[in-house]
């Protein structure tokens, strides 16, 4: 599936910003399982300075420098992402998952990819008996990975309440689980604390899910969101597989990758923005486009 | 029978006192059993050195030597040297042991070269885990063994160390184990502390025993430091480069360790907010614009550093610096992620690393340990969980029962051991297990005595171009303890100077450059922003706690003049009253009191802002944040003057004490003005300083007079403004018909020869502004400078006679106005952000 994505994002000052310095995760990630043909990124005001770099876990990152004063800063990603991540062969089983555990241990790699990378607690995802507790009861000794691994992913997803109001983008992972509610960054938190306490390694993914408009509907515009799950190390022959606990599925090729990490603060797609003094409001339009959709619509 | 330990045998000088001293402190001396002491060899013998040590104390006449030692470390703490416990506002005075340890030429180079082939060993692990990565890829560290440290800086894989390597400074925590063996207990590498204290100790113990210091031959620290210094240097591109100390802040634990060592090493002391990264390069904002920083030896944690790529949250550090380090724009050392070898996982890697990469073992053992990552180590640790000490594989929280370090399962209680064995099988790669060393004793002075106490030595090394240099010393924490595993210097802790003793007499050295190599320069750069803000503010509230003492002094003579009619008359005391409330002295309550109370809170009333006391706590904190820049009699005057003023608000003062202390506080406060005048360069700083006491006594004149010399002014009012502007004097002097309002106005703010007149703080105003740097070459002045220009001349055409309120009001607004247009330009906050505008072209 080949999608057309468009993510702005708008802050407008209540006084005038002369000089701001931020960094940009926004351009999606190439993967065995999805290709990028096109990415582009606009900011408005023009900054004085652009440079890139390939970040820690492999994204690309474009810090700028904007000495123009302003009181809006537009910042617009665009891109054409190519998904075509196969649906894993049902019933789901693979390895035990302790086996799983002592080859993440043992690896010799130090690649982005390597699990290695994914076994620590970081403080958005600090470990907790209570939450390793929780994530236990799906993994005795033996269970098949993917098995227990989905079994966990229904379980948050029957378990906790989606609501938006309960919790801020800087919420960690203890605090949506004792709420018992959140949104998709808290479950994908909650979930990487839980595998992570049984020392699986567990990694935080941002990116887009596709909606399906309504039947006899027109797709909204800027109506769409990010997202973010879970990618869990299945052992050297499954590699990473993503689950997403907000909807309870196993992540095929409704979601695009945007960026992975060890949890939200690793990816956030807009990082160091200096807050204005007369303070600040930010919009997010996103748009996630399936390429046959679009050309039906100019059709 | 134990040998005889006799003293007598070498030290026959020794008259009988002195004897029987040394005998009785050596027979009180008990070492532990089984356990290796410094002072009694396992013969039972003692080091010649240590009888000599301990001879010439016992030379001192009995109690000398305590006191001796007791006044050098008075010394300390006149002088502030202390360590800063987290979340404490007042400074704790930190422990020292007037015995040092000591140690022999011998065995010393034994102890160095382990360090210097620790340090090279440490230097290659980092260069290859952040480089090439062969390690892991060939299975001699595991990955997972890498990446549980914090401070495994991902961000900087693959990116070439700043300056050439990882480490300038390198740290390693030695103890000497059962066998007599030396051992390394913890690696430091992310911003090793305690050298400063080591220099510090230094200077106690040499100024306690100086001829003892000189006669036994103890090596000199002085050339470690200045190897360092040089080791930085050879780091940066330019020949001649600008070195920041890049600290936490004045809320740091050593933060009086780096404001010392910055002004030792002839560094600026920095914080996050004084750098700012342009272009791929960094800068520090000065007065005089952004000026590049060559190197920055950073005492700020890795995951603080830049916000940008590290901790977002932080506001510890430079946002872009980790840019400037991939453009090769400045060297940060060491360089972050250096601390990812203290953790403990890799300590049980290292003696086959060693083998590897340097082809030799380990010359120090470190303490046997097992990641219990591995499946056989983990075994190995199941097995003898009873007998070793279970710790942290990496820093950071961990394991509630492990966060003070290292524990024994035996040590722990049921619960703890059973919660703590399940956090093992869970998330076994977060544990090792280290076998237990017990820390071999040195004598400390308790209570009269020698007792043997388990020390830590820290030994550090430096990187320079021509290898490590090992500092002939150390910092060396000794523990109140008989039993102890891990040291804390927050727990009860002695440090003490570590002498290492030469064969040869010791050459007289301290840190003075080869003279060819000496560029002479009258300026030392120049002045960071934040540093100018704070000797502006110092200035301001010295000043203005001198104007408060002159009130509480008058306020206190009014009661006491035997012409008290005259002078006390009540509307007169009202106005005083009313200046005192006006700022913040004493509150409105205060001041419907007996005036006797009113002058004590003015003095001593911690929670009204504008007290005596507040004032100079307000001084004190801000001189605090720049103590490389005072010199220590001005920073022992401003602590004992506020220990002086501090907790005495309950004390009801007669009139008579109130003045003897506003007179004594009065007297300290010229010492200190004294001590600026006639001590400190007339550079840039001075400037700020002087700048801040101008204006503040500008606006307190301002004040005085329009309350006290309106136009329906009494003649014990214009008396009263006369004794408090200090012009009693000069008016009395100079006329002889009496107290008559204009001449008093005009000699308060017009008369330009009056060093207390408004006109005079203008007048040196536009010495400073013009005298400090500017940010443009077009000639045209900037803000402050246009609006003094502005008040000057205002102040000098006014006419006495036409002088009133309003115009004198004008004059105080002027002034405040000048104040924040200082502030604007010349401070952090201010434009100074932005690089020094060129004009280009020929003049």
């Amino acid at each position: 599936m080949i999608y057309e994505l468009r993510h702005l994002t708008t802050y407008h000052y209540g006084k005038p910003v002369s000089f701001a310095r931020c960094s940009l995760r926004l351009a999606p990630r190439l993967g065995p399982d999805q290709s990028v043909t096109d990415s582009e990124l606009t900011i408005t005001p023009t900054p004085a300075r652009q440079e890139s770099h390939i970040g820690p876990f492999g994204e690309v990152v474009l810090t700028a420098t904007i000495e123009t004063p302003h009181r809006e800063l537009k910042i617009l990603a665009r891109s054409r992402v190519n998904v075509h991540r196969p649906l894993l062969p049902r019933p789901l089983n693979g390895p035990a998952w302790d086996a799983v555990r002592d080859q993440a241990f043992a690896t010799t790699r130090l690649d982005v990819g390597s699990p290695a990378h994914f076994l620590y607690p970081t403080p958005m995802t600090a470990l907790q008996p209570a939450i390793t507790a929780y994530a236990a009861a799906s993994f005795p000794p033996g269970r098949p990975v993917l098995e227990a691994a989905f079994d966990l992913t229904c379980r948050i997803r029957a378990d906790f309440a989606y609501d938006p109001k309960s919790t801020e983008v800087s919420t960690p992972a203890i605090q949506a689980f004792e709420a018992r509610r959140g949104v998709c960054q808290d479950f994908a938190h909650i979930m990487i604390s839980g595998l992570r306490g049984l020392g699986l390694p567990a990694a935080y993914v941002s990116g887009y899910l596709r909606t399906i408009p309504a039947p006899g509907k027109a797709r909204l515009e800027g109506a769409d969101a990010t997202h973010a799950w879970v990618n869990l190390w299945c052992g050297e022959a499954l590699g990473w597989v993503g689950f997403d606990p907000t909807n309870g599925l196993v992540v095929a090729g409704d979601h695009i990758i945007l960026a992975v990490g060890r949890d939200y603060a690793d990816v956030a797609p807009i990082g160091g923005v200096v807050l204005g003094p007369g303070g600040q409001t930010i919009d997010v339009a996103v748009d996630v486009i399936p390429l046959e959709e679009q050309a039906l619509r100019i059709g | 029978m134990p040998p005889e330990r006799s003293a007598l045998r070498v030290q026959p000088f020794l008259d009988s006192g002195a004897q029987a001293r040394l005998r009785g402190w050596l027979d009180g001396y008990r070492p532990l059993a089984g356990v290796p002491d410094e002072l009694v060899r396992p013969d039972g013998t003692t080091p010649e050195a240590w009888l000599r040590f301990l001879g010439a104390l016992a030379a001192f006449p009995s109690g000398e030597f305590e006191d001796r030692f007791a006044l050098a470390t008075r010394h300390i703490r006149d002088s502030g040297v202390s360590h800063r416990i987290y979340g404490d506002d007042t400074e704790r005075t930190w422990p020292l042991s007037p015995l040092p340890l000591i140690l022999g030429e011998d065995e010393w180079a034994r102890i160095a070269a382990g360090v210097e082939q620790r340090a090279t060993l440490l230097e290659a692990v980092l260069n290859d885990v952040y480089g090439e990565g062969k390690l892991v890829a060939e299975g001699r560290l595991p990955a997972a063994a890498v990446t549980g440290s914090a401070d495994f800086v991902r961000a900087l894989r693959g990116v070439p160390p700043s300056g050439g390597r990882h480490m300038h400074l390198y740290a390693a925590d030695l103890g000497r184990g059962p066998d007599g063996r030396w051992w390394v207990l913890d690696d430091r590498a992310q911003a090793p502390s305690g050298a400063g204290y080591a220099l510090e100790n230094r200077m106690v113990l040499s100024r306690a025993f100086p001829n003892l210091f000189n006669a036994m031959n103890v090596q000199r620290l002085a050339p470690f430091f200045s190897d360092f210094r040089a080791g930085l240097a050879a780091s940066a591109h330019r020949s001649d480069p600008r070195i920041c100390l890049l600290t936490p802040g004045p809320f740091s634990e050593t933060y009086f360790e780096q404001a010392h060592l910055a002004r030792y090493l002839g560094l600026l002391l920095v914080e996050g907010d004084d750098l700012v990264v342009r272009d791929g390069q960094a800068y520090i904002r000065t007065i005089a614009g952004l000026k590049r920083a060559d190197v920055i030896w950073r005492r700020v944690d890795a995951d603080f550093i830049d916000p940008l790529e590290m901790n977002s949250a932080s506001q510890l550090g430079v946002p872009g610096l980790f840019e400037a380090i991939r453009a090769g724009g400045v060297v940060v050392s060491n360089m972050p992620g250096s601390g990812l070898i203290e953790s403990r996982a890799l300590l049980g890697f290292l003696p086959a690393l060693s083998n590897h990469l340097l082809g030799e073992p380990l010359k120090l053992p470190n303490v046997a340990t097992w990641w219990c990552g591995q499946p056989a180590e983990r075994r190995i640790v199941e097995q003898q969980i009873n007998s070793l000490a279970i710790a942290r594989a990496f820093t950071g929280p961990g394991h509630p029962a492990l966060a003070r370090g290292p524990r024994m399962m035996s040590d722990l209680t049921p619960a703890e051991q059973a919660d703590l064995r399940a956090a093992m099988n869970l998330r076994p790669l977060d544990f090792v297990g280290q076998e237990v060393v017990r820390l071999s004793t040195t004598p400390a002075w308790r209570d009269g005595a020698l007792q043997p106490s388990p020390f830590v030595l820290r030994v550090y090394a430096a990187a320079t171009p021509d290898g490590w240099k090992i500092m002939p010393g150390g910092f060396c924490r000794v523990s109140d303890q008989r039993d102890a595993r891990a040291i804390s210097m927050g727990e009860g802790a002695q440090a003490t100077d570590v002498w290492v003793l030469s064969d040869q007499p010791v050459e007289s050295i301290s840190l003075l450059a080869h003279r060819d190599n000496v560029k002479v320069r009258r300026i030392m750069g120049h002045l960071p922003s934040r540093a100018a803000d704070n000797l502006f503010w110092l200035g301001r509230y010295l000043e203005r706690a001198e104007a408060t003492l002159r009130l509480v002094r008058s306020l206190s003579t009014s009661l006491m003049d035997s012409d008290a009619a005259l002078h006390a008359s009540g509307e007169t005391l009202c106005r005083l009253q009313a200046l005192l409330i006006d700022w913040g002295a004493i509150d409105k309550e205060a001041g419907s009191r007996k005036v006797t109370e009113a002058a004590c809170s003015a003095l001593h009333d911690e929670a009204a802002y504008g007290s005596v006391v507040s004032l100079i706590r307000s001084a004190r904190r801000t001189a605090s944040s720049m103590r490389e820049r005072l010199s220590e009699d001005f920073w022992k005057l401003l602590l004992n003057l506020e220990s002086r003023l501090r907790n005495r608000q309950n004390d009801v003062l007669t009139e008579a004490e109130s003045l003897a202390r506003a007179e004594a506080a009065l007297q300290t406060l010229a010492t200190l003005s004294g001590l600026t005048q006639e001590n400190m360069n007339r550079v840039a700083g001075w400037r700020f300083l002087d700048m801040g006491r101008r204006i503040e006594r500008g606006v307190n004149t301002c004040r005085i007079v329009r309350q006290l010399a309106g136009p329906d002014a009494t003649l014990d009012d214009l008396d009263l403004l006369l004794d408090l502007v200090d012009s009693q004097i000069t008016y009395r002097s100079r006329y002889l018909e009496g107290i008559a309002l204009t001449p008093v106005r005009d000699l308060t703010i017009l008369d330009p020869f009056n060093p207390r007149s408004v006109a005079f703080q203008v007048e040196t105003l536009k010495t400073h502004l013009a005298a400090l740097p500017t940010l443009q070459d077009d000639g045209m002045p900037e803000e402050p400078s246009r609006q003094l220009i502005r008040l000057a001349s205002l102040v000098e055409t006014e006419d006495a006679a036409a002088l009133g309120v309003p115009e004198i009001l004008t004059f105080e607004q002027m002034l405040m106005t000048l104040s924040n247009a200082v502030s604007d330009r010349y401070f952090l906050q201010g434009s100074n952000a932005t690089p020094t505008k060129k004009q280009g072209g020929l003049a």
